[in-house]
């Protein structure tokens, strides 16, 4: 069944299939990991998840010794209390962004931007190479920008982080290409699992964003890669989740009601955000080169004016949404914080300084939900739970809006503050801003962002909801009954005489199908007594069978050397539900486009 | 060679985190100790962003939330004290601390049922220090709490409790829980518990002061009389002096005493005719005073002419004959008093006597 041509498309962007895990040819083994394989008598198989984990360990350590450098050079410009002294909050990220710029401009330029597209493009378009020098970059730029204040996250770097580590090892284990390119989303899964603490959310992640399989073989490997880095991460930072909040009970059911609108609020106001990204990035991409050298000062200049008044608005930011979640602030202040840091991460973003956006987007969802739950509460307090949990719900509510990641942000609300009782509302709020943010902005932040970097990254979310064409949609009723193996071949020959049908099925009561062309059964007929039964005179050979709800590209496999498939029921496979020719899945995906 | 990497970069990890961990358990203590300070300089504003500092370096340490709950709590941000104690709370049901910092909050956030589970938490609780007195004091808030919620019957019986957990060698405590009893309503209780702590010290002032009020309050005036006496020798006030002049006045008049003879019967119930109908006559005359048509009020009337006939037919001799003419005597003498001290305002001095005699044998005879 194998296509002796593969067509182009595949070759430029694989599917991470469970069939494209399986390891190299005996070939590229002698070279290298094969020959690995062989000493330690493991199967290609499991050695493949063993390298896994030990990705998962290398990024886990690399991701903590990048938290930890971030802290220090946090500590070391801006001081050790939350709200910092007032110079240093104005020039630590000026200063910061100058040196940034120089970084990224002269050494290490591929460390620009958040990390998830280029692991993207490292999986589609590089065969999964990362260079190196992308992580020593990226742990260098942003833990400078982070540490000095600019309002971006460490996890997204960490996720390219943890490619580029996976994509070294495999290219020091001299493995093929095809394994390279599955070794980039192991690799980010393991950084993200890290930087989170927060292994299902990195998995989810990687498969809704990355990826986009749930390929058995893949999920495996980025499983245990994800799961060793949170072991490791666990290890040396402590294993409690990131926010430590009270349990959440839903005191009445109309509360639900007042999640549904900080869906509403989020899916509107992470629509705003996309928007001022798209709109500032290119324009700031479009000025001079020299400019870039500034730009991250600059945005550091302005972010350091913010901070002046609003400290909270700098950094990750990961102290205030704690403070958020335990209602610290009345939501006039979180509304306030919420609308800062869109404008602080805007600015950070847009300049071009290294540094991730899942740690702002969850502040700025916790500062909205917060002031969303507040206000609610002013007015309905009978309805409406305190601020804490509405802080809570919408930092997964604005996750899904902006990122467009419905379930890893589902995933990742529980698993960072351990609550799974706030899960309800999440799911209802998660979903209505998804949908809000789907309908109003066709394309999801990263694919935008891929879009200005002349990238074609595969849409992950396209792919989500992409029209898939099944054998029903194709298939037709048979012109004429089929036959049964039990069948003299003289009355074969008779209900052959009057169909139009070019092949005949023939039926066999194990519920085999087999095919014979009509023009050949007249010369089966001089060959045998006319009372030989079809089975005694048919050749062994036996047709692949279909069914109705089976994807139509897969039927294009099976359909290769035969004229004609049965398509049967899953019930029993004696229930012929229709036929399907090579021309009437042409015809379907005609009529589809 | 990875192998050496990763053994290598685990050696580099593990000395970097030993190293941040330190840095940042100093931190924590160093912004821990900078808002005990400032708390105890009565700063919590400036406490809890010392102990929210501290708390972003050492999230797991629940003895700096406490205190940043208590700072929160010092300050008056109840809601945003909540969070944080209810967070401890489900780490640590059973901290006394938690359950009391918790039954505050609720207290201030208006929510007594809440407040009242959170008190007998912390009672059932457990404490670092000095666990039982922790849990008294815990039980002797809780019933102040119950008494200014006008839940008397459950401060009753948490009283109750407490009193029976008093060592009988603490007179403060006998003390302290007597006042509890006195005022929830249980005078008799209440004079039980301050003789109790006078017996560890007979000559403590306040003490005697409040066991002659407890002793007023439950009608014996006899014990009353005692107490204020000797408070008015060793340690003379005004307020003392005076409940002192109206026990004596009750003593005085009172012709119901047990033991008095029909003659000292007969006296006082004269005396008291005489002093009520000066209390009727006087109101009377206020009122006329105050009024435009300078009339006395209708409601007296009745009283007045009852008094005349009574007059025209008892005297001292008859009374001293007759147990039925001195009851008779003693019910007008408590109804002039009873209507003229709604009609002219409270009744003072013997008058005020006259009345807490009338309380004290309601449905009696002499």
């Amino acid at each position: 069944m194998s296509d002796p041509n593969p067509p182009i498309a595949e070759t430029q962007t694989p599917s991470l299939s469970a069939g494209s895990l399986a390891l190299e040819s005996k070939e590229a083994g002698r070279e290298g990991f094969g020959s690995w394989a062989r000493l330690v008598t493991l199967s290609e198989g499991n050695l493949f998840l063993l390298l896994a984990v030990i990705i998962g360990l290398f990024s886990g350590m690399v991701v903590v010794c990048f938290r930890i450098a971030i802290e220090w050079i946090r500590l070391g410009l801006v001081g050790s209390a939350l709200a910092p002294p007032a110079v240093r909050v104005l020039l630590m990220p000026a200063a910061a962004g100058l040196i940034v710029a120089f970084l990224v401009q002269r050494f290490f330029r591929a460390a620009r931007g958040s990390g998830v597209n280029q692991t993207k493009a490292a999986v589609y378009v590089f065969d999964g190479y990362v260079p190196f020098r992308t992580v020593i970059g990226k742990f260098l730029t942003c833990s400078i920008a982070i540490g000095s204040g600019h309002s971006l996250g460490p996890e997204d770097p960490s996720l390219q982080m943890g490619a580029g580590i996976a994509s070294a090892l495999g290219r020091r284990l001299k493995l093929s290409r095809d394994k390279l390119r599955l070794l980039a989303p192991v690799g980010a899964a393991a950084g993200l699992a890290a930087a989170f603490n927060a292994p299902i959310s990195a998995v989810l992640f990687v498969i809704e964003e990355v990826i986009g399989t749930w390929s058995a073989s893949a999920l495996g490997a980025i499983v245990l890669a994800a799961v060793s880095s949170a072991v490791v991460m666990r290890s040396f930072l402590g294993g409690e989740p990131m926010f430590r909040v009270p349990t959440y009970t839903l005191a009445h059911p109309a509360e639900l009601l007042a999640y549904a609108v900080l869906g509403v609020v989020s899916g509107v106001l992470s629509l705003a955000f996309t928007a001022i990204i798209a709109y500032l990035r290119p324009k700031l991409r479009a000025l001079p080169e020299w400019t870039f050298y500034l730009q991250p000062a600059a945005a550091g200049l302005l972010i350091g004016l913010v901070g002046l008044r609003i400290p909270q608005a700098m950094g990750a930011g990961y102290p205030y949404i704690d403070q958020a979640l335990h209602n610290q602030y009345a939501w006039e202040i979180l509304a306030i914080l919420g609308f800062a840091k869109i404008l602080t991460t805007s600015l950070s973003f847009v300049s071009g300084t290294p540094g991730g956006m899942f740690a702002p987007t969850l502040f700025i969802g916790a500062m909205i939900g917060g002031a969303i739950g507040g206000l609610e509460h002013h007015f309905f307090p009978q309805v409406s739970a305190s601020v804490g949990p509405f802080a809570l719900v919408g930092m997964g509510t604005f996750f899904a809006g902006f990122l467009r990641v419905p379930i890893t942000s589902v995933f990742m609300v529980v698993e960072t503050t351990g609550s799974y009782s706030i899960v309800l509302p999440v799911m209802i709020s998660n979903t209505i801003a998804y949908l809000i943010s789907r309908k109003y902005q066709d394309t999801a932040l990263f694919d935008l962002l891929a879009k200005q970097d002349d990238l074609e990254l595969p849409s992950m979310e396209e792919q989500r909801e992409q029209i898939v064409l099944r054998v029903e949609d194709a298939m037709r009723r048979p012109e004429s009954p089929p036959l049964q193996a039990s069948d003299a071949l003289a009355h074969a020959l008779e209900i052959a005489q009057t169909s139009t049908e070019e092949i005949l099925l023939v039926r066999f009561p194990t519920g085999r199908w087999a095919g014979v062309a009509r023009k050949d059964l007249p010369a089966l007929a001089s060959q045998h007594p006319g009372e030989t039964l079809l089975r005694e005179a048919l050749p062994t050979a036996r047709l692949p069978v279909l069914h109705p709800d089976q994807r139509l590209d897969d039927a294009l496999r099976f359909i290769q050397g035969h004229e004609l498939l049965p398509v049967v029921s899953r019930a029993g496979s004696r229930k012929l539900e229709g036929v399907l020719s090579l021309p009437d899945i042409l015809t379907a995906y005609q009529r589809a486009t | 060679m990875s192998l050496i990497l990763l053994a290598l970069l685990f050696a580099v990890t593990a000395t970097l985190a030993r190293t941040y961990h330190a840095r940042e358990e100093g931190l924590v203590a160093e912004w821990f100790q900078q808002g005990n300070a400032d708390f105890a300089a009565g700063k919590p504003g400036k406490a809890f962003e010392d102990f929210r500092n501290a708390l972003s370096y050492g999230p797991d340490n629940q003895q700096v939330e406490l205190r940043l709950a208590e700072a929160l709590l010092a300050d008056g941000r109840f809601t945003e004290a909540r969070s944080y104690l209810v967070n401890l709370w489900e780490r640590a049901p059973g901290s006394g601390e938690v359950n009391l910092d918790l039954a505050h909050d609720s207290a201030e956030l208006r929510d007594e049922d809440e407040a009242i589970h959170y008190f007998r938490g912390a009672i059932l609780g457990s404490w670092d220090k000095d666990p039982a007195l922790a849990r008294r004091n815990v039980r002797f808030e809780l019933c102040e709490f119950l008494l200014s919620h006008n839940r008397a019957n459950d401060a009753q019986a948490e009283i109750a409790g407490l009193a029976a957990d008093t060592p009988a060698g603490d007179g403060l405590l006998h003390e302290e829980t007597g006042g509890l009893f006195l005022k929830a309503g249980e005078p008799g209780k209440a004079l039980s518990e301050f003789e109790a702590a006078l017996r560890t010290n007979p000559r403590q002032s306040q003490w005697l002061a409040e066991a002659g009020q407890a002793a007023y309050q439950v009608g014996d005036y006899l014990k009353a009389e005692m107490y204020f006496s000797k408070v008015d020798r060793e340690n003379p006030s005004k307020e003392i002096h005076a409940s002192l002049v109206l026990v004596r006045d009750v003593l005085g008049n009172d012709p119901f005493l047990v033991g008095l003879g029909d003659e000292e019967q007969a006296r006082r119930s004269w005396r008291d005719l005489g002093l009520a109908l000066a209390r009727l006559r006087n109101c009377a005359q206020a009122i006329a005073d105050n009024s435009p048509s300078k009339q006395p009020p209708s409601d007296l009337q009745p009283l007045n002419n009852d008094a005349q006939d009574l007059q025209k037919r008892v005297n001292l001799r008859s009374l001293g004959k007759s147990a039925e003419e001195r009851s008779e005597a003693m019910q007008l003498v408590f109804r002039i008093e009873d209507a003229t001290s709604q009609i002219c305002g409270p009744a003072a001095g013997v008058d005020q006597a006259l009345l807490l005699i009338e309380r004290r044998h309601e449905g009696s005879t002499p």
